[in-house]
């Protein structure tokens, strides 16, 4: 075991990547990889070893989604960073027309194999154009895999699957976890997609998060355990393809379902799981299922304004307390 | 030198640009002293653009701008205070603390929506343009940086004005010069000939030097408003060393007018921008040696603006943060 940040986590799973697969090319490295928490040493030789795969474009996201596209077509397996998410709407036409619909589109002929990937989430401050999180935009357009991981050992084992599956992977980064530490297996090792990680196991309400929500959720278990109430925290890890299975599985288990999401509530990831539990699972609810997630409005930049809509562990607290107590 | 320029207008003009200056300074103090998040793209070393460029423009006159907005705004004429409240995330800030530094706009003065997006704002111009030219009077000035012109967008908007002769400016701050910070890749040899290539006529102009750009501006501008066209101005300037930071500092110190008179005490690690390219000592010498200021003078200038300044800030701090419950309105009209 070894214990690093979630962002030097996502560099090893990219630096094994370079090194195995002479086809993966990164477009965005600068920014990627430089003041993200490297020894300088091993900045500088991510550069010396690389340097030709390494590619800085000029600001312009749609030819950069599109030609990572078409190099990917053509055997390439690139690794877009966009930076900030709402950058990639930039190239919406081009990630959801052409990217997301090559391999159904030409009958399984053409593959992307690429990925997409982006920091996102409020970070504090960005306002309504820099806070975006995108998952359930991007959940909605077929043919894209969607990654979301919440630790180090995630981001690293989930990046170097994303970086060989032979489809087109949105991978969402919450820019709060980019200092996150923890243990992650030593060396190279790759985490397979579809296969939720039950983050803390407990009997009274099952509660599926992703990315920061599955932080803010073990800090509400353990305000909750000393109440006496165990939370279990499902993290699907991957929203395309979703482990339905695991999450049905704790409801049975729990009887109730709290969903913990940091976007817009409306056609949320979190109205989906709720779906799938009602469609799968409905003879287990004791209890309504609950979304923790924003109002619909923009993220506005004042702090008041930003705190009081942001889903964070005391809203999960409080809604808990609130499901228990009905 | 400018004819149409008299000599109280050029005393105008510095103190409009002075005061674009300290009120970024201002902007960093308050940084400095955790009074907000403190993330800001500045304006500092753009103030001989925006001043003389956007101090001509009419009520009618509508400006979309970017994430190096601050200067802008003070440009036009909006209040500091009600600026720098917003870019503390006040409730008495030009959007009630909601849009920030990165979204300020105060339609009352001309601005449409301010966005952070490279390229966001540049298609809105046209648009204004569009809506000015149907109503008869009054033009739009889109402002960006070179950055931009990576971007698609940026072609299509000028593609568009060309073809439908919509009475747009088009004013470039080109901060990518030379050095170690450049923010825009093109593969033209100019940067203008991209919009010449679209039938648009084109202008070059030094970023630094406020008459030049006023000229070229004002000209550019009887032109637009006369025969309703496109016209592209390049300013080319010398990037701010503190202009890439996120959390900017007072990298070059805070402005000391007495440097227009006494250059030998320039000093410091990035002497040669005070010396060669600060805009507004550039242009305080200038209206010292024409005659046309005198040292007192740009002293009560400078009293003025201070002052001027100290009340934005007072105003700022005053105001509190909005309320959590209004979270959720201004969604829908
Ligand atoms: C669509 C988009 N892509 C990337 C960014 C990140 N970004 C912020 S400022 C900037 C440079 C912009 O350069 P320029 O337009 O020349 O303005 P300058 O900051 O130099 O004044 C970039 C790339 C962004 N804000 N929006
Ligand atoms: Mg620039």
């Amino acid at each position: 075991m070894a214990r690093k940040t979630f962002a030097t986590g996502m560099l090893d799973a990219l630096g094994h990547s370079l090194q195995q697969d002479p086809s993966v090319a990164v477009f965005g490295a600068w920014s990627f990889i430089v003041g993200r928490g490297l020894p300088a040493e091993q900045e500088e030789a991510f550069f010396e070893k690389y340097g030709d795969r390494l590619i800085d474009p000029p600001t312009s996201e749609s030819v950069i989604a599109a030609m990572a596209t078409g190099a990917a077509v053509c055997g390439m397996r690139p690794f877009v960073n966009f930076g900030t998410s709402s950058f990639a709407f930039e190239a919406w036409n081009q990630i959801i027309n052409e990217t997301g619909n090559a391999r159904f589109m030409s009958n399984g002929q053409l593959k992307a194999p690429l990925v997409f990937h982006m920091y996102c989430g409020i970070r504090g401050g960005g306002a309504a154009q820099h806070s975006q999180s995108p998952q359930s935009m991007f959940a909605n357009a077929p043919g894209l895999e969607l990654v979301m991981p919440s630790t180090p050992a995630d981001a690293q084992g989930l990046l170097r699957t994303a970086i060989k599956s032979d489809n087109p992977t949105i991978f969402l980064t919450h820019t709060k976890l980019l200092q996150w530490m923890g243990d992650t297996p030593d060396g190279d090792f790759a985490t397979p997609f579809g296969k939720a990680d039950v983050k803390r196991a407990g009997r009274d309400i099952t509660v599926v998060a992703t990315s920061l929500m599955v932080r803010e959720a073990l800090t509400a278990a353990e305000t909750l355990a000393k109440e006496g109430i165990e939370i279990e925290i499902v993290d699907p890890r991957t929203i395309v393809p979703l482990d339905t299975a695991a999450i049905c599985a704790s409801v049975e288990k729990t009887g109730r379902l709290l969903v913990a999401e940091e976007a817009v509530a409306t056609c949320s990831i979190a109205s989906e799981i709720i779906t799938i539990v009602a469609e799968h699972a409905l003879h287990a609810l004791k209890a309504p299922p609950v979304r923790v997630a924003r109002p619909s409005a923009p993220l506005a930049y004042a702090p008041t304004l930003e705190k009081v809509v942001t889903p964070d562990a005391e809203k999960i607290v409080a809604a808990v307390r609130r499901m228990l107590t009905k | 030198m400018t004819a149409s320029l008299t000599s109280g207008e050029r005393l105008a003009l510095l103190e409009r640009m002075l005061l674009m200056r300290r009120f970024e300074e201002e902007v960093i103090s308050a940084a400095a002293a955790h009074k907000y998040i403190g993330r800001n793209h500045l304006y500092i070393g753009h103030e001989a653009v925006g001043g003389p460029a956007l101090i001509q423009l009419g009520a009618r006159d509508v400006t979309h701008s970017t994430h190096r907005n601050h200067g802008h705004m003070i440009a036009r004429g909006v209040d500091p205070g009600k600026a720098l409240a917003e870019i503390m995330g006040r409730v008495g800030g030009l959007c009630g603390g909601r849009g920030g530094t990165w979204h300020m706009t105060d339609p009352t003065k001309g601005f449409g929506s301010t966005s952070a997006m490279v390229g966001g704002s540049i298609g809105m111009s046209v648009g204004a343009g569009f809506a000015r030219k149907q109503q008869g009077e009054g033009v739009s000035v889109a402002l960006f940086g070179d950055g931009v012109l990576d971007e698609g967008i940026s072609y299509e908007a000028l593609n568009y004005c060309s073809k439908f002769s919509l009475p747009v400016l088009f004013l470039c701050e080109n901060n990518s010069q030379e050095g170690a910070h450049i923010t825009s890749m093109l593969a033209a040899k100019r940067l203008t000939d991209v919009p010449a290539s679209l039938d648009i006529e084109t202008h070059v102009v030094d970023g630094s030097d406020a008459e030049a750009v006023h000229e070229t501006v004002r000209q550019a501008l009887a032109k637009i408003r006369a025969d309703s066209c496109p016209i592209f101005i390049e300013t080319q300037l010398a990037r701010w060393p503190g202009s890439h930071q996120m959390r900017p500092e007072h990298t070059t110190g805070v402005t000391d007018v007495t440097l227009a008179w006494d250059e030998t005490r320039i000093a410091g690690e990035h002497d040669d921008w005070v010396r060669s390219h600060d805009p507004i000592r550039k242009y305080a010498a200038k209206l010292l040696s024409s005659g046309a200021a005198t040292k007192d003078g740009l002293l009560a200038i400078d009293a003025r603006v201070k002052e001027q300044m100290a009340a934005a800030r007072a105003y700022a701090e005053a105001s509190p943060f909005p309320p959590a419950q209004t979270a959720l309105e201004n969604v829908f009209a």
